[in-house]
């Protein structure tokens, strides 16, 4: 069996927001090659979870690891991607093509005022190709469907080669067809490249059937393996309350799970 | 060929002409180069929504020039130092928490403007000198002002050309840039001194008070033409520089007011090229 490496480890976080708390006594650990779904209500503390983790919003106790180091120290940056949830709502009129916004994704620290060579932009061009976004290359961002603008910003945080990935609801009012090739090009980077996934979701089947670990946050945060003979309902019972119903639909997962 | 023929073609060898006089040559290259940072700079502060910042410090700017004229030191160098003044000042002001954006620029600009007015109140006989500061003077630009020009138009260039990308970035998605490690902070400073700087060497060229449209114009025609960044920014500088140089072409032709045609040029322009929008 393949040794599970730490990457994101937190140890009893509490966050708290405008004077309350908002995450308390958060203990748990993410391993390389992870694919986690994150659930909870609204206001549940699903994005200050995520904020706290990029360190943008300071933690009131706790311990927070990326890598081994505290994310107070870490430097390392560029082996952590996010895709914000208001990613999206950019102006439409910025004068930008998908190609020159994916190569902005390869702009940080360590090469600041550097040109970008041409390994760059083969780095741009295969990203695009691998999120099937190739034929809209050189279109203005502000012309593209929703689909295709949050595969858009999913190419843009992976073509400086992240090792962990974490997207904040990146695929609210799009379409169920266009939601599932999401998560399934997310499946194939999980699986091809590697990367490991945080990703925040109200999709709950999707959760069940593509990812392999379930993170619900209300305020607590509980992390469960997927596996067939976990019961959904009783993990998802504890965030959203007693009077929980969740309907699975298990004809539409095609996922073995570990299992079975 | 009939008498108004010759007319004609004796004007354009008088137009041709020009061309040979340093003067001419002067105000040429120094336009030029104040129209290619002014189109690049205002680009940028257009997608930063920031372009009343340019009219504040160019407002701010004419505080400096009354102290140069006052001091009998070049106004381009006092009105240098009062607009980074005020680029800090609105920065601090914002950073702590003291004034929203626009509340800030209203501050500077008022008490630059105002101090302005006090040193010309007190000091009585140069208004000759500031009324060119004021609206510009093209045709007069020495060649000390055209090194000036040039070091600083240059430099602005060269920052832009270097940063660009990280500008571009932080313009785009602020947040997203600062967890990349982008010095968002720092970055977004020098560029407002940028800003201060292609103001200041603009002055002579267009004057305070228009030195807003040289800013927000070319950019602004090149954004309705729906293209890339690269090509928003090639535009931008192409319909800037097409604006200068047949703003001074047709100013010593009719014999008016330099920064007037070039204002209105780049007004033509963006008209021009909104209609194509809409068309399209």
């Amino acid at each position: 069996m393949k040794e599970k490496t730490p990457i994101l480890e937190v140890s009893d976080l509490q966050v708290n927001r405008s004077n309350s708390v908002v995450i308390e006594h958060a203990n748990f650990t993410i391993n390389r090659g992870d694919y986690v779904g994150l659930v909870g209500p609204n206001g549940g503390g699903k994005t200050t979870l995520i904020l706290a983790i990029l360190n943008i919003l300071p933690r009131t106790k706790g311990i927070i690891r990326l890598f081994g180091q505290d994310i107070k120290s870490f430097s390392d940056w560029e082996k952590v991607a996010y895709v914000s949830q208001n990613a999206i709502n950019f102006d439409p009129q910025f004068p930008l093509s998908v190609r020159e916004l994916v190569a902005l994704g390869r702009v940080n620290r360590s090469n600041l005022g550097r040109t970008l060579k041409s390994a760059d932009w083969k780095a741009v061009d295969d990203i695009l190709e691998f999120m099937g976004i190739s034929d809209v290359a050189d279109r203005r961002i502000g012309q593209l469907s929703g689909g295709q603008k949050q595969r858009v910003f999913v190419a843009k945080s992976l073509v400086r080669k992240p090792e962990i990935i974490l997207l904040d609801e990146p695929i609210v009012g799009v379409d169920a067809e266009t939601q599932e090739k999401f998560y399934k090009k997310l499946s194939d980077l999980n699986i091809e490249k590697e990367i490991t996934i945080l990703l925040v979701t109200h999709d709950l089947t999707a959760v069940f059937c593509r990812m392999s670990k379930v993170m619900c946050v209300n305020r607590l945060v509980n992390v469960s393996e997927i596996t067939k003979s976990l019961k959904p309902e009783e993990v998802l019972k504890e965030v959203y309350g007693d009077h929980f119903h969740f309907v699975f639909h298990k004809h539409e997962c095609k996922r073995v799970f570990k299992d079975e | 060929m009939n008498a108004s023929g010759f007319s004609k073609m004796n004007e354009l060898i008088d137009v041709f002409r020009l061309f040979g006089f340093q003067f001419f040559q002067n105000a040429l290259l120094g336009g030029t180069i104040a129209a290619l940072a002014c189109a690049w700079v205002g680009l940028f502060l257009i997608l930063r929504k920031e372009a009343m910042i340019g009219d504040g410090i160019a407002h701010t700017a004419f505080g400096g020039i009354a102290l140069g004229l006052f001091l009998g030191i070049n106004p381009l160098w006092t009105s240098l130092l009062v607009s980074v003044l005020a680029v800090l000042g609105i920065s601090y002001m914002r950073r702590k928490g003291l004034a929203q954006s626009d509340s800030a620029i209203a501050v500077m600009l008022a008490v630059g403007f105002s101090t302005g007015l006090i040193i010309i109140s007190l000091a009585r006989g140069f208004n000759v000198e500031l009324f060119s500061f004021l609206f510009g003077s093209i045709l007069t630009i020495d060649q000390t002002d055209l090194i000036i020009v040039s070091i600083l138009g240059v430099s602005t260039i060269i920052v832009l050309g270097i940063f660009y990308r990280e500008l571009l970035s932080i313009t785009f998605d602020e947040e997203s840039a600062r967890l990349m490690g982008i010095p968002v902070r720092l970055l977004s400073l020098a560029f407002n001194l940028l800003v201060a700087i292609t103001i200041v060497l603009s002055i002579k060229v267009i004057g305070v008070i228009l030195v807003v449209a040289l800013l927000v114009l070319p950019a602004l025609s090149a954004l309705q033409l729906n293209l890339s960044f690269k090509g928003t920014t090639l535009a931008a500088i192409l319909f800037g520089v097409l604006s200068m140089t047949t703003g001074i072409l047709l100013s010593a032709i009719y014999n008016v007011a330099t920064s007037g045609v070039i204002v209105f040029t780049a007004a033509a322009i963006f008209l021009f090229t909104a209609t194509y929008r809409k068309l399209e």
